[in-house]
């Protein structure tokens, strides 16, 4: 377990000391500091508008790390030959990728922390009510995120850097999209199309399942079942793309 | 810690191969390895020795689970590379070695350490002493990306010898080196075999070779094409004798009717090679029609002579890779 768990303390390291991860950082503190001068244009509904603008700007920022970590991991590891160095130990190719996910997750974990807590400070110094639906949305992000990391991880296990890039950046619109393509498939008369949208809809990650931002915007509670449901979807999805990683990874030759 | 000393090879090889598929539709094939048969007797130091492309690398990948063979077996210690277990056995040094650059030379010995089990005491005790048997304990906490090859190369054996392994695989590890650091690094690898380390090291460097190894095995196109001591295969080829002569001319020498492998001009002398059953009847021959002996001695044919040979034999005569087919 020292292996397993110094691999993920090297992955947050890695993160921490990323010119990328700090300058992202600095800008999601700037960009949250920035949704107090939203009231300023705002007429009455002060409270609706900090928060969409402060959950969506945390939500964008760490979407657009959580892809840029992810995707470039195993294929900058293998290009560099980095991956060397660590395989060559007594450590199992999918302990290293499972190990190298949760550092990655304890980054954005972290960032997630401390970008909530700069949003409550300033819905604190706003006068503004800190409910637990707020608290929620924030929390189910990090979920949200664990599911695209993971398919960063699977992308980046098989195709470099900026293939798996796009197209975690793709299952993240299409996530958000999929169950409308679900809605608008059984709208067609045509049985084939309803069975394409169906099994579209079950392939692709249903991210709206952990998002609960629109709820904490119009200040309406977060169903405790809706939010267990999705907490336990997403993992399980993750679970299911770190089980294709770990297969394609173990028979991978690093030449 | 599964460090105790175990009864099987420390490396065994049969009938191991491996050929690459590549191409998008993966139709082209190179023939890296084919049924190459090693035996590793602890304690020794055994050298591959082969020009680029000659199957070195990918045998020491196979060994460290980074490349899986296409059809024979591999064995660490009676183990196969894929179990977790033996690489516990092993230091493993990688050719231009690439560590992470974000961390401090401490920091990634360290990260080698807790990855090969040790920490605590235990830990910072092991890593303070393969950095200062590297000399970089003072260069320890600076970032490796401000390192210089000699000291990228040198902190990466740092972490190959962090847990005291019973095997050592070093893939070209003078290769970059200044002469001072291929002398440091060679006596690295002394020491260890000393303190009882088996070691397998593969280069293209011939008298790393020699002065380093017990048994070496030469390689060309993935396969074994010499094997044994450097004595003994040096051994094996024919003696040949040079011989100084003063007061005959080349054209007189060739009249003489001995056979010679090479007859040169120097400062008014001749400087002839004979194979060593022909010596006496040449210096007869010389002697006889008014030249002098001025010196004789055994030529020395070197492990150097004894590569270019067999790749001459081989059909190689040039550094060449696999075989390609596709």
């Amino acid at each position: 377990m020292i292996s397993f768990f110094a691999i993920i303390w090297n992955g947050f390291r890695e993160a921490r000391r990323n010119k990328v991860t700090v300058v992202v950082a600095a800008f999601a503190l700037v960009a949250l500091l920035c949704t107090s001068l939203i009231t300023a244009v705002t007429v009455s509904t002060f409270d609706r508008v900090v928060t969409d603008f402060g959950l969506g700007t945390m939500s964008l920022i760490l979407v657009f790390l959580a892809i840029f970590l992810s995707s470039g991991l195993l294929s900058r590891e293998i290009e560099r030959r980095t991956i060397f160095l660590i395989v060559s130990k007594p450590v199992s190719r999918s302990q290293f990728l499972i190990a190298r996910l949760l550092g990655n997750m304890l980054t954005l974990g972290v960032m997630l922390l401390a970008m909530t807590a700069i949003f409550c400070l300033e819905l604190w110094l706003l006068k503004l009510p800190i409910t637990s639906t707020k608290l929620a949305a924030a929390g189910t992000l990090w979920f949200e995120l664990l599911v695209l990391s993971s398919a960063g991880f699977l992308f980046s296990s098989f195709a470099s850097q900026t293939v798996s890039a796009l197209a975690t950046s793709g299952l993240f619109f299409a996530g958000h999209l999929s169950g409308d393509i679900y809605a608008l498939a059984h709208r067609s008369p045509s049985a084939g199309m309803k069975l394409l949208g169906e099994a579209v809809y079950y392939l692709l990650p249903n991210l709206e399942r952990v998002n609960f931002r629109p709820l904490a915007t119009y200040g309406l509670p977060v169903p405790p079942s809706a939010a267990l449901s999705g907490i336990a979807y997403s993992v399980l999805y993750s679970v299911v793309l770190c089980v294709l990683a770990t297969l394609i990874f173990e028979r991978r030759d690093f030449r | 810690m599964t460090n105790s000393p175990p009864s099987a090879p420390p490396v065994e090889t049969q009938a191991l191969s491996k050929t690459y598929k590549l191409g998008f539709f993966m139709n082209r094939t190179v023939r890296a390895l084919q049924g190459l048969d090693l035996r590793l007797e602890p304690g020794e130091v055994y050298g591959l020795l082969g020009p680029n492309g000659a199957g070195k690398s990918t045998t020491i990948k196979i060994l460290m689970n980074l490349v899986r063979p296409s059809s024979g077996t591999a064995r660490i210690f009676g183990l196969p590379p894929e179990d977790v277990a033996t690489r516990r056995l092993v230091g493993f040094l990688p050719e231009n070695p690439a560590p992470y650059e974000y961390l401090t030379g401490r920091e990634f010995v360290r990260l080698a350490g807790q990855l090969l089990g040790l920490s605590g005491h235990e830990l910072d005790q092991q890593v303070t002493r393969v950095l200062g048997l590297v000399e970089l304990g003072k260069a320890e906490k600076l970032q490796i990306r401000r390192y210089s090859k000699g000291m990228v190369q040198r902190v990466a054996l740092a972490q190959a010898l962090v847990s005291r392994p019973k095997l050592l695989i070093l893939d070209e590890p003078t290769s970059g080196l200044d002469p001072l650091g291929r002398r440091q690094m060679r006596d690295l690898i002394l020491e260890e075999r000393q303190r009882g380390t088996t070691i397998l090291f593969c280069t293209h460097i011939i008298p790393d070779v020699e002065a380093l190894c017990d048994r070496v095995a030469v390689l060309v196109g993935g396969k074994r094409v010499r094997e044994g001591s450097v004595q003994s295969l040096l051994a094996q080829e024919t003696p040949i004798m040079e011989a100084v002569f003063e007061g005959i001319t080349s054209e007189r020498m060739a009249t003489l009717g001995v056979a010679t492998q090479s007859v040169h001009e120097l400062g008014g002398r001749l400087v002839v090679q004979v194979d060593d059953s022909k010596s006496q009847t040449l210096i007869g021959a010389v002697m006889a029609a008014g030249g002098r002996v001025v010196r004789l001695q055994a030529a020395r044919f070197t492990l150097e002579d004894l590569f270019m040979s067999t790749l001459q034999q081989a059909g190689r005569a040039t550094s060449v890779g696999g075989e390609i087919s596709g």
